[in-house]
Order: structure tokens, then C-alpha cells, then sequence
């Protein structure tokens, strides 16, 4: 058995011994083994947090600055996502779109961090951050016919699955399903935006289960080495879907991996919005400053199931859930904090709520009676410039056997009908 | 601009003249018949490198220019056709970059010679060795409205980047998200710019060497047959300088991803005649090299000079294969087809030549199992079942992977082209 490690490494022989051509690491005569994570008394990484659970400043907090006017609008922005989610997850169930992905326990993470974000920062992200888009002011109609993949769908012209948002106009990089391959990404946006935009910076969202994908190691290790100005941010809830963080790594967590890329990083508690908005704020201007990466691990709870094809409760408890919502609930803690500088009451409470809930619904009814695009639109963007042959030949051999069939078999019939013109291109 | 980079050449032209010299092969060891070194299909004079067929000069509105029969032409191999084309795309376009790993010194096949040192480190850069990295960085790149030149250092290390490569990809489109498994559609800040190039570098086999080949698994393999089916990229091959240097322009400026795969073998053994000026040469056409009219030999790449060699067996075999090559063929005419671009590929060009011909032999290094010969052959039986005389053969590697000393015995060379056209007349 090896002893406890320690970071107490014998250095007496430093100037004798000297250093290797590669490192400036000292040499050393005993055989020591080295471990800054789970080794001995090393210490962990501290979680920031400037509100308590109840929303008081704890002791020596940093808090960032903000006024009434702005906390306002991070509080609506917060209630918002909840609004949204819980109407787009029944309208799921009642089968009206075909997927979604809620943001329940993650509200401080992600519009904090969106609030401490230049609004033409270029953020790529996993598909846990429809608050940044709302923040930058995409809004509800936007929401819902991507969702709905109707004709007023600009992110994806209904191809993608409901969730996987973009803007261009917002700086926001459309979604794609395949975990982390947008880190590597973020690192040659962030790298492009350095010669051509100087004044902004890449910032990359992914979860603490992505951060397990190759992808992950190639984008902080090139953002850094490069270097490329990019801010990544990891929401670690806890879950990726039903795999727990203690079966995703044995280290301290993702924060941990960041000085061994020479990344400046910082834990935060991502239930503190206050705290996620400080932290986001200084390591914004970190990685504009240095040119460079920069890492933020905000801890929070997947309070919500990880989307509406997976049932959470079959991998952990209904209570453990219940008690995480009620005991640590980021939005209630916010407002706690709201009320305590008179900024908040019951009044704007109810007036917010059924506002928010009249806006999503109007949204919801509109997107509902929008037909989708045109059909020929399956074959389009496949490639710029001259469409190559084979997609001209499909394209056509699609035509003619919708004449052929179109009006008679019954599974295209039906479906026809939902698309603008009643696939009349088409036909 | 022009002139300065005119300058830049003439500085460079001492360090261009030496890597020349290596270019020197000694006689081939077949005798009379045609290697690299002495194929007729190289543009040996400077009259004949001006008529290529299908060249677009990219400078006519310059008025500094010197057009028509006086432009200036240099003797290259393929690595300073490469590198001139790589020179010409920095200079034109402030926003190109190239990285890669181990770039910055020139490459391990001098393609990126010199510079490094003529256009900054922040344009020509090294990067970690990490291929998937190396892909994505340049998508994220790309998705500024950059222009990203990616280089993987052998083709038989693009697997680890294929999830970026054949999913990630983004192309030009400001709105939509292109569609295919869940593309990634990295949005453009440019609507109008194009997409990452990947130059990969095709090792191919070296059997064209007086030594014989040594690649093995891991440095001989071709897998453009894989990147076939990820529709929303295109793939090219060039055969020689001059259409390295015209293709992998295209490539650069094509508003599409591409992975431009440059044979290893002929990066030193293949000398013409190259325009010094800015010129392109069409993607998705394939060039009628030898017109005849008795079987169609299609294939690309570094087989393009095996192909050559079994029609000077076929027209005037030597004593030991006169036995198996029937009188009655040896004035056959074969029609030689460079397929250049794999996908999409020119399928037009094809079924002209097989409708006129009614026999089609492929040829390529890769296996033959959903090898690309697979989808064209498919294609053609399709589009010329009544004026097919024979079966379409397929020449290719063998199912296997590309052992070492057994390389002579792996490749679709002379002898085998030369059956399989002996083969398909005599069906």
C-alpha cells in the first residue's frame, strides 16, 4: 500500500538536482506519489455562494452589483423557464410535439450566467439552455415554433428535434444531440472572434456527463494551448439521465480538471444566481483578458426528469427530488433575497405569474395553428451552391411517388395536410 | 496584393528549387514501361499545363496580370502544388488560417513549408495532437465565417475526428440547420463563406517507389468509401500538381466541408508543369483522360498510374504475360477516367462513357466491400442495364487490412488492371 499522498513535497534537492528540459518541475530524491484531488489531506475544490438558503448574503459575500431594475428582469427571466417547460412538457404528453427537455433546478445556472454574458458573446451549448436565448430576447413565439417545427421555425425549418434552438441574430449556435462535440467548437469560435470581433468572446455550455466525452479534453486542452478565448461553463446537476456524478468520475468533479489544463477555474453554487452572475462576470472578463480559457463549474440538481422520454423516479427517489425543490429551490431563494430589499411582494408575484402564463399559452395556441414548411425544404441546405444530382433525383422520385400516392395512402394524406401548401411543391 | 505574393514566391524560389531536387526519381524498375516518373498523363510542358481542361484562372480582373500563353509556369511535385495553393489562399483571404499537427515547421510532407514564417503563427499554427479536436476547432472556426484549412496527418487518423466530420459538419447558410443524422448546422456570421477544408493527407501506397511499400495498417489506408454515405460533405482526390493545386483551391473557396485527401505516394513522385497564377479546377467532375471506346477504366488517385501502366501491357505486353493477353484486344481502346471528386461524384461523365463503351472496370486501393466502386457500380447497372456488355468489375485492396510485407500482393496494380480489362472484353 502507498502512503497518504500529500502535496508536501520534499523539495530540499531543488537546487541540486535542477529541472528537465521539458518542465519546470523541481527534481526530487524521494519517491513521492502526487494526487491534488483525492489524495490525503488535500482540499477540495469550495463551491462560491454569496445567499444563503434563504436568501441572506452570508458571511463576507461578494456580491455582485445590481440594481432593482436588473434583478427584476433576472427574476422574470427565472419564472419564465419554469412557465414555458411545464406548458411545453404537457402539450408533450398530450403528444402535440414529439420531445422536450425542461430546465427545472438549473433557472440560477443558466440565466445567471446568460446575465453575466455580453449579449454578442457567441455561446454554443448542449440543450439545457433555453434561458440564454430568452435572456437575449429570441422569445416565446421563437420558442414554440421550433418546438413545434412549424413554418415560423428559422433555427432549424422544423428538422431538428424540439429544444435544439439557434439564432444567429442572438449569437447562439444551433443545437446539435451529439454530447460535447460543441466544446472543440467553442475553442475555433473563440479563436475566430479573437482576430475578426476582439471585444467578445466563445462561451460554451455542457453538462457534468459530457464532460466524459473525448471532445471535452480536446476543446479545453486546445482553448488553452492555442490559445482561444472561450469561457466554458459546466452544469453539474448531478445526473446525466440516469447515471449519478459519482459513476461519471472519480475526481473532484469537473472544476478539478481544470488546472491541469492551465485553465483558471471556479466552483459555484449554481442555485445561487447571485453567486453564478459574480462568478460568470469575473471569468468573462478573465478569458477576455487573457485570451484564453477559462472554467466554471456551477453545482446545482436535475430537479426535473432528464426529458420526457425517461422517467427519473426509476433511478432515484420521488422524495429525494421533493425534498432538493423545497429545501434548495433557486427561484425561491432569489425572491426570498428580492423581498429582503423590498424589491418583490406577493402582488408582483401573482401579476408576473399570470402574465407569463398568458404570454406561453398565446404562443403555445399560435404556434399550434401554424403549418409547417414547405416539403420540399427535406431536401434543401444539404449543401451550398450547386445541388449535386443525387439530391435532385431523390428529390423528384419523391414527387412522383406522392402523385402516385399522395392523395391515397393514408399515412401521407394525413400528413400532407400539415405542411404549408399541403406539399402542393411537391406534387 | 498579387505582386507581393509574386515577390514572396521569387524569395521563396531558392527553398521551392531545393525541395525540387528531391523530386528526382531514378529509373523505374520495370523496364520500358511508364512510372510516376515518366507518365505521359503529366503536363510535362508549359503550353500543355495552360490547356488543362476545365481550369478557371481567378485573377482575370487583375489588371497586373499576365494572361493568355505568356503565364508563368513552374516544374512542382505535389507538395509544392499543395503548398503554393495553401500560399495563395492565405494571401487572397485574411480570414484563412491552416493547423494541424506539426504545421508550423513546414509539415511532415513540406507542404506547409515557409509559411508559418511568411504569414504570422497566429495563421499557420500548430496544434495538439488530438484529431477530433483538430476537426471541431475548425467547424467552430468555420462557423464564424472563416475560412478553417484543417490537416490530419495521415488519412488513417481521421477515425477518432469522424463524429465531427460526418455530423459536425457546417456549411454555408444563415438560417437553417442542415440536415442529416443531427447535423450541427454552425450557424454563419457570413452567409456567403464557406466551410472547413480538411486536407488529409491519403497515404496511399508507396509501391511506386523503387523500394518497395511500407505504410502498413496504419499509414496506406483509404477511406474515402467511408466519408461516401455523410451527404453534406464532399470529397476529393487529385492525381497530379496541377490538379492538387486546382482542386484543393476549389475545395478552399467551395461553400461546402470537404475532405481533400492528397495521395502520399505521388507528393514527391509526380512532377509537372504548374500555372504559378490563381486557378481553380471544377469539384464534381470527373476528366476523360485516354478518350476510347471499348471499355471504360474509371478510377482516382494514385491508381490513376496503374491504370496507365496496364494499357501499355495491354496494347504491347511483354513476353511473360503476351500468353494471357489475346491478340484480338490488344488494340482495344480503353476510355481512362479520373473520377477526381468521390462525392458527389460525376455520374454523368461515367454513363456518357459506359453507354458508349458497354464495359466498366473500376479501380481502387480501398476494399472492395461498400468500397465507392460499390455505389458506382450500383449506379451504373442502374442507368446503363441495356448497354452493358459485361459486368462491371471492380479492381480494389482486399478485404483486409494493408499488411505490411504483403503490400505488393494487396494492390490493384498493372497486372491486375490488365486481367480485369482482358477479363471484361473477353466476357
Amino acid at each position: 500500500m502507498f502512503r497518504p499522498l500529500t502535496h508536501r513535497i520534499p523539495r530540499r534537492s531543488l537546487h541540486t538536482l535542477g529541472y528537465l528540459p521539458n518542465t519546470t518541475s523541481p527534481l526530487v530524491s524521494s519517491l513521492s506519489f502526487f494526487n491534488s484531488v483525492t489524495g490525503g489531506s488535500a482540499d477540495k475544490i469550495p463551491t462560491f455562494r454569496v445567499l444563503d438558503g434563504v436568501g441572506k448574503p452570508v458571511d463576507g459575500a461578494e456580491m455582485p452589483e445590481i440594481d432593482e431594475a436588473f434583478a427584476r428582469r433576472l427574476y422574470e427571466n427565472m419564472q419564465l423557464l419554469p412557465t414555458l417547460d411545464t406548458v411545453l412538457y404537457n402539450v408533450q404528453r398530450q403528444g402535440k410535439i414529439s420531445f422536450h427537455m425542461t430546465s427545472h433546478g438549473e433557472e440560477g445556472t443558466i440565466v445567471g450566467t446568460a446575465a453575466a454574458l455580453d449579449n454578442a458573446d457567441e455561446v454554443l451549448g448542449q440543450y439545457r439552455e433555453m434561458g440564454v436565448l430568452l435572456w437575449r430576447g429570441f422569445g416565446i413565439d421563437n420558442v414554440m415554433a421550433q418546438c413545434f417545427g412549424n413554418q415560423d421555425d428559422t433555427s432549424t425549418k422544423g428538422r431538428q428535434m424540439p429544444v435544439h434552438f439557434g439564432s444567429p441574430k442572438h449569437h447562439f449556435h444551433t443545437i446539435s444531440s451529439p454530447l460535447a462535440t460543441q466544446i472543440p467548437q467553442a475553442a475555433g469560435v473563440g479563436y475566430a472572434l479573437k482576430r475578426a470581433r476582439a471585444q467578445n468572446i466563445a462561451v460554451c455550455f455542457f453538462g457534468e456527463g459530457a464532460a466524459s466525452e473525448g471532445d471535452f479534453h480536446a476543446g479545453m486542452l486546445l482553448a488553452s494551448t492555442i490559445p482561444s478565448p472561450t469561457l466554458f461553463i459546466a452544469r453539474n446537476n448531478g445526473f446525466a439521465i440516469s447515471t449519478p456524478s459519482a459513476e461519471q468520475y472519480y475526481g473532484d468533479g469537473i472544476a478539478a480538471r481544470g488546472p491541469g489544463y492551465g485553465i483558471d477555474t471556479i466552483r459555484v453554487d449554481g442555485n445561487d444566481i447571485l453567486a453564478v452572475l459574480a462568478a460568470t462576470r469575473e471569468a468573462r472578463r478573465r478569458t477576455h483578458e487573457q485570451g484564453r480559457a477559462v472554467l466554471v463549474e456551477a453545482m446545482s440538481y436535475r430537479v426535473g426528469h432528464h426529458s420526457t422520454s425517461d422517467d427519473s423516479f426509476a433511478y432515484r427517489q420521488r422524495s429525494e427530488v421533493e425534498d432538493r425543490k423545497r429545501i434548495d429551490n433557486p427561484i425561491v431563494r432569489f425572491r426570498l433575497f428580492m423581498e429582503s430589499q423590498g424589491w418583490w411582494g406577493a402582488e408582483a408575484e401573482e401579476e408576473l405569474k399570470a402574465r407569463l402564463k398568458a404570454d406561453v399559452m398565446k404562443a403555445f395556441k399560435r404556434a399550434e395553428a401554424l403549418p409547417r414548411h414547405e416539403l420540399s425544404e427535406l431536401f434543401t441546405d444539404v449543401y451550398g451552391g450547386e445541388e449535386p444530382w443525387n439530391i435532385t433525383e431523390q428529390r423528384n422520385e419523391l414527387k412522383g411517388l406522392l402523385k402516385k400516392y399522395g392523395s391515397t395512402w393514408e399515412p401521407w394524406k394525413a400528413e400532407l395536410a400539415k405542411f404549408k401548401n399541403k406539399g402542393a411543391d411537391m406534387v | 496584393m498579387l505582386a507581393s505574393r509574386r515577390l514572396n514566391n521569387r524569395s521563396l524560389a531558392a527553398l521551392l528549387r531545393r525541395c525540387n531536387s528531391t523530386a528526382a526519381e531514378p529509373p523505374p524498375a520495370g523496364g520500358h514501361l511508364p512510372s510516376v516518373a515518366t507518365s505521359q498523363l503529366l503536363n510535362a510542358t508549359r503550353e500543355k499545363a495552360l490547356r488543362t481542361p476545365g481550369l478557371r484562372w481567378n485573377d482575370e480582373d487583375d489588371p497586373n496580370i499576365i494572361v493568355g500563353a505568356e503565364r508563368e509556369c513552374r516544374k512542382m511535385n505535389v507538395y509544392q502544388a499543395v503548398r503554393d495553393a495553401l500560399s495563395i489562399a492565405l494571401t487572397k483571404d485574411d480570414n484563412a488560417v491552416i493547423f494541424g499537427e506539426d504545421i508550423a515547421f513546414g509539415g511532415v510532407f513540406r507542404c506547409t513549408m515557409g509559411l508559418a514564417e511568411e504569414f504570422g503563427r497566429e495563421r499557420v499554427f500548430n496544434t495538439p495532437l488530438t484529431e477530433q479536436g483538430i476537426a471541431g476547432f475548425g467547424i467552430g472556426i468555420a462557423a464564424m465565417g472563416h475560412t478553417a484549412i484543417a490537416e490530419i496527418q495521415f488519412a488513417d487518423y481521421i477515425y477518432p475526428a469522424f463524429d465531427q466530420a460526418t455530423r459536425q459538419r457546417g456549411c454555408k447558410d444563415s438560417i437553417s440547420l442542415r440536415r442529416i443524422v443531427q447535423r450541427r448546422w454552425p450557424y454563419n456570421s457570413d452567409p456567403n463563406h464557406v466551410c472547413c477544408t480538411w486536407r488529409i493527407y491519403l497515404p496511399s501506397f508507396r509501391t511506386y517507389k523503387p523500394l518497395k511499400g511500407h505504410g502498413g495498417l496504419y499509414h496506406s489506408q483509404s477511406p474515402e468509401g467511408f466519408f461516401m454515405g455523410a451527404s453534406g460533405l464532399k470529397v476529393v482526390i487529385p492525381r497530379s500538381p496541377i490538379q492538387a493545386k486546382g482542386l484543393l483551391l476549389s475545395s478552399i473557396r467551395d461553400p461546402n466541408p470537404v475532405v481533400f485527401m492528397e495521395p502520399k505516394i505521388l507528393y514527391r513522385s509526380a512532377v509537372e508543369q504548374v500555372p504559378m497564377d490563381d486557378f481553380e479546377l471544377p469539384l464534381g467532375r470527373a476528366e476523360t483522360l485516354v478518350p476510347g471506346a471499348d471499355l471504360t477504366l474509371l478510377t482516382w488517385g494514385t491508381p490513376i498510374y496503374h491504370c496507365e501502366t496496364a494499357l501499355h501491357l495491354l496494347a504491347d505486353p511483354p513476353p511473360g504475360l503476351a500468353p494471357h493477353v489475346p491478340e484480338s484486344l490488344r488494340k482495344a481502346k480503353i476510355e481512362l477516367i479520373d473520377l477526381r471528386s468521390i462525392l458527389p461524384w460525376d455520374v454523368e461523365t461515367v454513363t456518357e462513357s459506359v453507354k458508349r463503351t458497354g464495359r466498366l472496370v473500376i479501380v481502387h486501393e480501398a476494399g472492395m466491400t461498400a468500397g465507392a466502386g460499390a455505389e458506382i457500380a450500383a449506379e451504373v447497372q442502374k442507368r446503363c442495364f441495356l448497354r452493358l456488355e459485361a459486368p462491371v468489375k471492380r479492381v480494389t485492396g482486399w478485404d483486409t487490412p494493408v499488411a505490411l510485407q504483403y503490400e505488393k500482393f494487396h494492390i490493384p496494380d498493372g497486372v491486375r488492371i490488365l486481367d480485369a480489362i482482358v477479363e471484361t472484353l473477353s466476357y
